[in-house]
């Protein structure tokens, strides 16, 4: 392989890099330089420095609210997407038998089915059977749309641990839970924490589905936001826009570190 | 869906020497308590109504808001006669496409560095097209407003001024949306051209330089065609996804600029027409089952060929 692989348009195809990582990033570095701002409206260029509003938004009872109901529906929706989506990736790797594919294609049919569909048949659904209790619908609803990314990381750390050490086990006389839990639950960890993480992500993210679900006393982050765009003018807006690109970008960190991000996209 | 219950079965050499019912029993019964749990629980949250959902969308809505209780079309011809609702359908697939498009030219340079590139390089690079992805899509479009703001209060006005050119309206038109989809669903078009042209053999690209092409030859005549499977993927998820994004048009599109997922949100959560709502999501579904199809038919079938023709 020749120097770099690039060949003699290295500098170019470096150059367009550049600039195209720079319009990737352009929505995220803008709120943050405005959230410093110490002016009434959000307003460039910014003016004077304060974190004025850090402390106002880390006040408002709203956004604490709103941010301490997404993590708790996120954490139970990816513990439920592990609990639900583990055996399956074990099933689908392991076991041999009619209707596999059938199985396969419905439990990650959801990564290409528009979720604005899903949430509006889950809509339907909970609506036609009286099911009032949002954050049942909503957990239902996120366990369903990140289930896909834990079978998928968990498979495919599958994949590479050799089946012949859990019969071992079972020879000496470990049952099959036990075989499973000591001997290939170590081994698959890294995949299940990428898929825990992702599912987190994933429907900490999630507005597609959400916001035909959510109520007023149960108010998702994205959902939140997306009402005070429209309400709310002054960079306190921008300070919580900056508070949940740092908080991504934490968990980036902890993807990348723990699990590999590449390996966590499966791709 | 009917189970074969022969069709693809491993016999499992221990218990082969059984046989009959029972055998066969013992050999599923891992697959039950496997693959029970999720496929009930798929069957009653996705499956069923999703299909009632479609349902719904032949049914109508009648002016005292009582449903009818005969099939019709009513909904979907509505939806394509109406001049409001088919212009929403043709600037969906616009957008959708001149996104794609777009995705298509920027992924590249950043794929060939992620694939070809020096490996800190390549691995810095894909932390930085991922991490976008992992901002919330809200927060995203709320910085192209920051930025795209129409009047002096946008940061691009502000600094086209700054260099003496007038400011432009961009917000608000289909080209916020474009430009906003673009950045958002780029990762998704970088990602499996990154890992197709990975998979390229370098010494294929060498032998091309060795024998005098042109870097742009080179990446024309060989990594390019080469690419095609990966290029496919990414163009698929780019237009699906575009074409059933609800923020994106919301925040950037303003009421000018529908696309089919505000029109759903509207339809439903607003005027409360579900039949007609269900209509419009069941066309959404139909465009991206559309382009999932003519990728399989196209890609697939055109490289399939190509292999039995190597071969």
């Amino acid at each position: 392989m020749s120097e770099n692989g690039l060949g003699r348009a290295a500098p170019l195809i470096y150059t367009l890099t550049f600039l195209i990582v720079l319009f990737l990033l352009l929505p995220l570095i803008f709120p943050i330089v405005l959230s410093i701002s110490d002016t009434p409206f959000v307003t460039f260029p910014p003016k004077g420095f304060t974190l004025e509003w850090y402390g106002k938004v880390l006040q408002d009872a709203d956004f604490t609210s709103s941010f301490s109901f997404s993590v708790l529906l996120s954490t139970t929706a990816a513990c439920g997407a592990v609990l639900l989506g583990t055996p399956t990736a074990v099933g689908l790797v392991r076991l041999s038998f009619p209707g596999k594919g059938v199985i396969q294609a419905l439990v990650l049919s959801p990564l290409i089915f528009p979720s604005l569909v899903t949430g509006i048949a889950l809509l339907r659904l909970f609506s036609s059977i009286g099911s009032n209790d949002a954050f049942l619908n909503l957990w239902i609803g996120h366990v369903l749309v990140t289930t896909p990314y834990v079978v998928r990381t968990v498979s495919a750390s599958l994949v590479v641990v050799d089946p012949g050490l859990e019969e071992a086990a079972r020879t000496l006389g470990a049952g099959r839970f036990t075989a499973f839990w000591r001997i290939t639950r170590p081994q698959i960890m890294p995949g299940l924490v990428a898929g825990a993480l992702f599912a987190f992500v994933t429907s900490f993210d999630n507005y597609a589905v959400s916001m035909w679900l959510f109520d007023a006393s149960h108010v998702p982050l994205p959902m939140m936001m997306l009402s005070l765009i429209s309400r709310m003018f002054d960079p306190g807006i921008a300070a919580i826009a900056s508070l949940m690109i740092f908080f991504s970008l934490f968990m980036v960190l902890v993807l990348e570190r723990l699990a590999g991000l590449r390996r966590a996209m499966s791709f | 869906m009917s189970l074969d219950l022969t069709e693809g079965s491993r016999p499992i050499p221990v218990v082969a020497a059984a046989s009959g019912v029972a055998a066969r029993r013992r050999r599923l019964l891992p697959a039950f308590v496997l693959l029970g749990p999720v496929v009930v629980f798929f069957l009653a949250v996705f499956i069923i109504p999703v299909g009632l959902m479609v349902r719904y969308s032949f049914l109508q809505q009648m002016p005292d808001g009582t449903l009818s209780d005969t099939f019709t079309l009513a909904n979907y011809i509505r939806l394509g006669a109406v001049d409001l609702y088919r212009n929403v359908i043709i600037t969906t697939l616009r957008i959708s496409l001149f996104t794609t498009i777009g995705a298509m030219l920027l992924a590249y340079p950043l794929a060939l560095v992620i694939a070809r590139g020096p490996a800190l390089i390549g691995r810095a690079i894909t932390v930085l097209v991922i991490a976008p992805l992992l901002v919330n899509v809200v927060v995203r479009a709320y910085g192209w407003r920051i930025i795209l703001g129409n009047g002096n209060s946008g940061v691009l006005n502000w600094a086209l001024s700054s260099i003496g050119l007038g400011p432009v309206e961009i917000l608000y038109t289909e080209w916020a949306v474009i430009i906003g989809s673009m950045q958002v669903f780029l990762p998704m078009m970088v990602l499996p051209l990154a890992a197709a042209i990975g998979r390229i053999d370098p010494a294929v690209e060498d032998a091309a330089r060795t024998l005098g092409g042109s870097s742009l030859a080179v990446f024309r005549r060989v990594t390019l065609p080469l690419s095609v499977p990966g290029l496919g993927v990414g163009c698929t998820l780019v237009f699906s996804l575009t074409a059933s994004s609800f923020i994106l048009p919301a925040l950037l599109g303003g009421s000018f600029t529908k696309m089919l997922g505000t029109l759903v949100e509207e339809q439903i959560l607003t005027v409360f027409d579900w039949p007609f709502g269900a209509a419009i999501a069941t066309a959404m579904v139909l465009i991206v089952m559309a382009i999932n199809l003519a990728y399989m038919a196209l890609i697939e079938r055109r490289f399939r060929s190509r292999a039995t023709e190597a071969a």
